[in-house]
C-alpha cells in the first residue's frame, strides 16, 4: 500500500472535492477554502513524487513550501477582498456580486 | 551662404524677391498696430526690389544665355523638379516692370489710404502680392511658377476683399479667386500630364525639348490645351472673363496693381514664358487666337455701356489683355510682350488717376465726376488723358507702338479676319476711351444720373478725409501719377531696343529663330511692304474712334447720350455683360447646385454615411449578441475554463 500510486490518488481526490467545492459553493469563504484544498491537492502530489523520484530530495519541499506561502498570502488578499464585498453587499453570497454581467 | 555672397547677381536676384516677404511677416506679426512703421517697411522693401532689378536688368542686359540658379527640390525617379531663379530677358523685363509698378502702387497708397483702419494689413497684403508676383516671374521651373502664380491669386483675393465688411468686395473676392482656380485646374493637369509624358517641367528645357521636336505632338497639344486654362483664367479670357470688372470692389491702387503688372499679367507672361512650347502646337494657338479675339471684341462691347469710371477701365484691361493673347497667339511674341509692358504702364496710370478723382469726389461715377468739375484737376485731368491716348493707340504714346506691332502680326497672319477683329478692337478702344474723357471734359446736366450709380460707387470706404486735397496726400498720389504719365510717353520710343533686348541671343525667340520654328516670322513683323498702310489704317481707326466719341459726346450740343440709346435691346446686353454673370449664374444654380452637388450630397447621406452608420450597427448587435456570454457568474466562468483546460489535455493526451 505503500505506494506512489496511493499519494496521488489522494492527492487527485482532494484536488477534485476542492474543484468540485469551488464551482459549486455559492459562499466565498467556502470557495476560499475549497481553493486551500486543491492547493493541498498539489502539495500531496509533489511531496510523493518528491519521496518516490526525485534524485534530490529537497525540491520538492521547497516548492510545497513555497505553496504554502502562496496559500496564505492568497487567503489574506481573498479574505480582504470578501471583507470589501460584504461592506458593498451585506452579504458573502457570489450570486450577489454581478454587476459585470453583460 | 557664401556664394550668396560672392555673387551679387544672385544676392540682388535673391534679395529683391524675398524682402517683400518678410515684410509682409514682420508688418503682420509686429508693426499693425503702428501705420507709418508698416507703410515705410512695405514701401523701402519694395524699393531694395526695384533697385536690385533695376541693377539685374543693366548688369545682364548685354549677358548671352540666360543665367539660371537651379537647386533640386523634387526628386523622383527620372523627375527632377528644381527650384532657383531664371534671369533671362524676358523675367528681367517683367522684374522691372512688377517692381516699378508695384513701388508707385505702394507709395501713391501712402496718400489713398491714409486713415483707413486696415493700413497696416494693407501694406502686408501689398507686399505678399509682390514678393509672390516677382517670385513667380524668376521661377525656373513651371512648378515654382504655378505656386506662386496661386500666392498671387490669394493675395490678390485678400486685397480685392480688403473692404470685407462690405458684401459685394468679400463676394468680389470669392468670385475672383474661384473663377480663376477653375481656370488653374486646367493649368495643373496640364503640368502633369507633361511630367507624366516629359518629365521634366523647366522651362527652358521644355522649351528646348518642344522646339527640338522631342515631346510628342499630341503631349504638346493637350498639356498647352490645359495649360491654357490657366491663362483663360487667371488673364480674364473668355469664358472666365467677369471676375475682373468685378475685381474693382478692391481699393483703386489695388486695381491698378492687379490690372497692369501684377495678377493678370501673370497669364499672359506664363502664356510667353513657355511661347516656344505653345508655338509647336498650332491647335493650341489657334484656340488661343480665337479667345483673345472674342474676349477683345465683347469686353470692348461691354466697356460702351457701362458709367463706372473704374469699371470701362477694368473692361479695356480684359480687351487689352485679349489683344495681348491675340499678338502671341498669332506667333509675334514680341508684339504680345511690349503691349503687356506699355499696357502695363498706361493702365497703372489710368487706374492711379482714376482713384484720385474717386478719392477727391467719393463716386465711380465719370459723370457725376464730371459735373462736380473733375477737369479742375489739372494734374489727374492731363495725366488721365495721356493714359487715354496711350491705350487709344495715339502717336507718340505707347500704346501707338504696341498696339501697331500686334496689329502688324496679325496682317501678317493667312487669315486676315483676325486683322479686321483687331481694328474694330482698336476702334472700339478709342471710342469708348475719349466717351469717358469728354464725359469728364465737357460736362452737361444729365440729371438723371444722379443716384444711378451711387449705391454702388462711393463706397470705397474712407470717407474720413477732409480738406487735405493739396496736401502731402495729393503729392504722393500725384508724383507717381506723373512719372506714369511721363513713362507713357517716351516708352514707346525704346521698341527698336526692348526689341533687340528680348528677341537677342540667348533668349526664347532666338531659339525659336536658331530651330527654325514658326515664331522665326514673327521676329520681323510689322516691317513689311504693307506696314506703312497698316499704320495708316491703325491710327484711322484710333482718330475715327476718338471723333467718333467726340461727335456723340464732345462737341456743343452734342447729347451725351451715345449711339446705344438707340438700341435699348443692345445697350442692355452689353451693361449685362451679355448675361455671362446671369449664365454663369444659372449654370451654378442648375447644373452645380441642383445637379452635381445634390447627387454628391444623396451620395455623402446615403452611401458613405450610410456605411458608416451599417458598420456601427452590426457591430453594437453583435457585441449584444455576445454579451450573453458574460453572465457575470464568477463560476460560470471558471466552469466554462475548466472544460476548455479539460478538452486542451484531452487533445494532448489522444494526440
Amino acid at each position: 500500500m505503500n505506494s506512489l500510486n496511493v499519494y496521488l490518488t489522494i492527492g487527485a481526490a482532494l484536488f477534485s472535492i476542492g474543484l468540485l467545492g469551488v464551482l459549486q459553493r455559492r459562499n466565498l469563504i467556502g470557495m476560499l477554502i475549497a481553493v486551500e484544498l486543491m492547493l493541498n491537492g498539489a502539495n500531496v502530489n509533489f511531496m510523493a513524487f518528491n519521496r518516490f523520484l526525485a534524485p534530490d530530495p529537497t525540491v520538492g519541499q521547497i516548492i510545497t513550501l513555497f505553496v504554502m506561502g502562496l496559500a496564505a498570502a492568497e487567503a489574506a488578499i481573498g479574505l480582504s477582498i470578501i471583507l470589501a464585498l460584504f461592506r458593498r453587499l451585506h452579504s458573502i453570497n457570489i450570486e450577489r456580486a454581478q454587476q459585470l454581467r453583460g | 551662404m557664401m556664394s550668396l555672397l560672392k555673387d551679387p547677381v544672385l544676392l540682388a536676384a535673391a534679395l529683391g524677391t524675398s524682402l517683400p516677404f518678410l515684410s509682409m511677416a514682420v508688418i503682420l506679426v509686429f508693426t499693425r498696430q503702428n501705420q507709418r512703421l508698416s507703410a515705410t517697411i512695405s514701401v523701402g522693401s519694395v524699393s531694395v526690389s526695384l533697385l536690385s532689378s533695376l541693377y539685374l536688368l543693366i548688369t545682364l542686359y548685354g549677358a548671352g544665355a540666360p543665367v539660371q540658379y537651379e537647386f533640386p527640390w523634387l526628386l523622383a525617379d527620372d523627375i527632377v523638379i528644381p527650384f532657383g531663379y531664371l534671369l533671362d530677358p524676358l523675367s528681367l523685363l517683367m522684374l522691372t516692370i512688377v517692381a516699378v509698378i508695384s513701388f508707385l502702387v505702394q507709395v501713391y497708397s501712402i496718400g489713398y489710404m491714409s486713415g483707413d483702419p486696415g493700413f497696416s494689413r494693407y501694406y502686408a497684403f501689398q507686399s505678399l502680392f509682390a514678393w509672390a508676383m516677382m517670385s513667380m516671374v524668376i521661377a525656373p521651373s513651371m512648378l515654382q511658377l504655378f505656386i506662386f502664380w496661386e500666392l498671387v491669386g490669394l493675395a490678390s483675393y485678400l486685397l480685392i476683399g480688403f473692404y470685407y465688411e462690405k458684401w459685394s468686395a468679400s463676394q468680389a473676392g470669392k468670385k475672383a479667386f474661384v473663377m480663376t482656380r477653375l481656370g488653374d485646374i486646367g493649368f495643373f493637369l496640364g503640368l502633369i500630364i507633361l511630367v507624366l509624358g516629359f518629365g521634366d517641367l523647366s522651362i527652358v528645357r521644355m522649351n528646348e525639348a518642344g522646339q527640338g521636336h522631342q515631346i510628342p505632338q499630341y503631349l504638346i497639344t493637350i498639356s498647352a490645351l490645359l495649360i491654357f486654362g490657366g491663362v483663360m483664367g487667371k488673364s480674364a479670357q473668355f469664358p472666365l472673363l467677369t471676375w475682373l470688372p468685378d475685381a474693382m470692389e478692391g481699393p483703386t491702387p489695388v486695381s491698378a496693381l492687379l490690372h497692369s503688372a501684377t495678377m493678370v499679367a501673370a497669364g499672359v507672361y506664363m502664356f510667353s514664358r513657355i511661347f516656344p512650347f505653345y508655338s509647336m502646337s498650332p491647335e493650341a494657338m489657334a484656340l488661343a487666337l480665337a479667345i483673345g479675339t472674342v474676349t477683345m471684341l465683347l469686353s470692348s462691347t461691354m466697356a460702351m455701356a457701362t458709367y463706372d469710371l473704374k469699371q470701362v477701365w477694368a473692361y479695356s484691361t480684359v480687351s487689352q489683355l485679349g489683344f495681348m493673347v491675340m499678338g502671341l497667339a498669332a506667333g509675334g511674341y514680341f508684339a504680345g510682350v511690349f503691349h503687356l509692358t506699355t499696357h502695363a504702364g498706361f493702365k497703372a496710370l489710368l487706374f492711379l488717376c482714376s482713384g484720385i478723382f474717386i478719392h477727391e469726389y467719393h463716386t465711380n461715377d465719370f459723370r457725376i465726376i464730371g459735373q462736380q468739375g473733375g477737369r479742375k484737376l489739372m494734374i489727374p485731368m492731363v495725366c488721365m488723358t495721356v493714359g487715354a491716348l496711350a491705350l487709344s493707340g495715339i502717336f507718340p504714346f505707347s500704346g501707338f507702338f504696341s498696339k501697331e506691332a500686334i496689329l502688324g502680326v496679325l496682317a501678317n497672319h493667312p487669315n486676315k479676319l483676325w486683322l479686321g477683329a483687331g481694328l474694330v478692337g482698336a476702334l472700339m478702344t478709342a471710342y469708348y476711351t475719349f466717351r469717358l474723357i469728354f464725359f469728364m471734359l465737357f460736362p452737361r446736366g444729365v440729371a438723371a444720373a444722379h443716384g444711378v450709380h451711387d449705391a454702388k460707387g462711393s463706397g470705397h470706404g474712407h470717407d474720413d478725409h477732409e480738406g487735405e486735397h493739396h496736401g502731402y496726400i495729393f503729392w504722393t498720389m500725384a508724383v507717381p501719377v506723373m512719372i506714369l504719365a511721363g513713362i507713357s510717353v517716351v516708352l514707346g520710343f525704346s521698341q527698336s531696343s526692348l526689341e533687340s533686348f528680348l528677341m537677342g541671343h540667348g533668349s526664347v525667340p532666338a531659339q525659336l529663330a536658331a530651330s527654325g520654328g514658326e515664331g522665326h516670322a514673327a521676329a520681323h513683323d510689322g516691317h513689311g511692304i504693307g506696314h506703312y498702310a497698316l499704320l495708316i489704317g491703325a491710327v484711322t481707326m484710333a482718330l475715327g474712334g476718338i471723333f467718333w466719341a467726340f461727335m456723340e459726346f464732345g462737341r456743343k450740343g452734342a447729347t451725351q447720350e451715345g449711339f446705344l440709346r438707340a438700341f435699348p435691346v443692345v445697350e442692355r446686353l452689353f451693361a449685362a455683360r451679355w448675361y455671362m454673370d446671369a449664365f454663369l449664374r444659372a449654370f451654378l444654380d442648375k447644373v452645380i447646385y441642383s445637379g452635381l452637388t445634390n447627387v454628391f450630397t444623396r451620395n455623402d447621406r446615403r452611401v458613405i454615411d450610410g456605411g458608416i452608420d451599417g458598420i456601427c450597427f452590426f457591430t453594437v448587435a453583435g457585441g449584444r449578441l455576445l454579451s450573453f456570454l458574460q453572465s457575470g457568474m464568477l463560476q460560470y466562468n471558471l466552469l466554462v475554463m475548466i472544460v476548455a483546460v479539460g478538452f486542451v489535455v484531452l487533445y494532448f493526451l489522444l494526440a
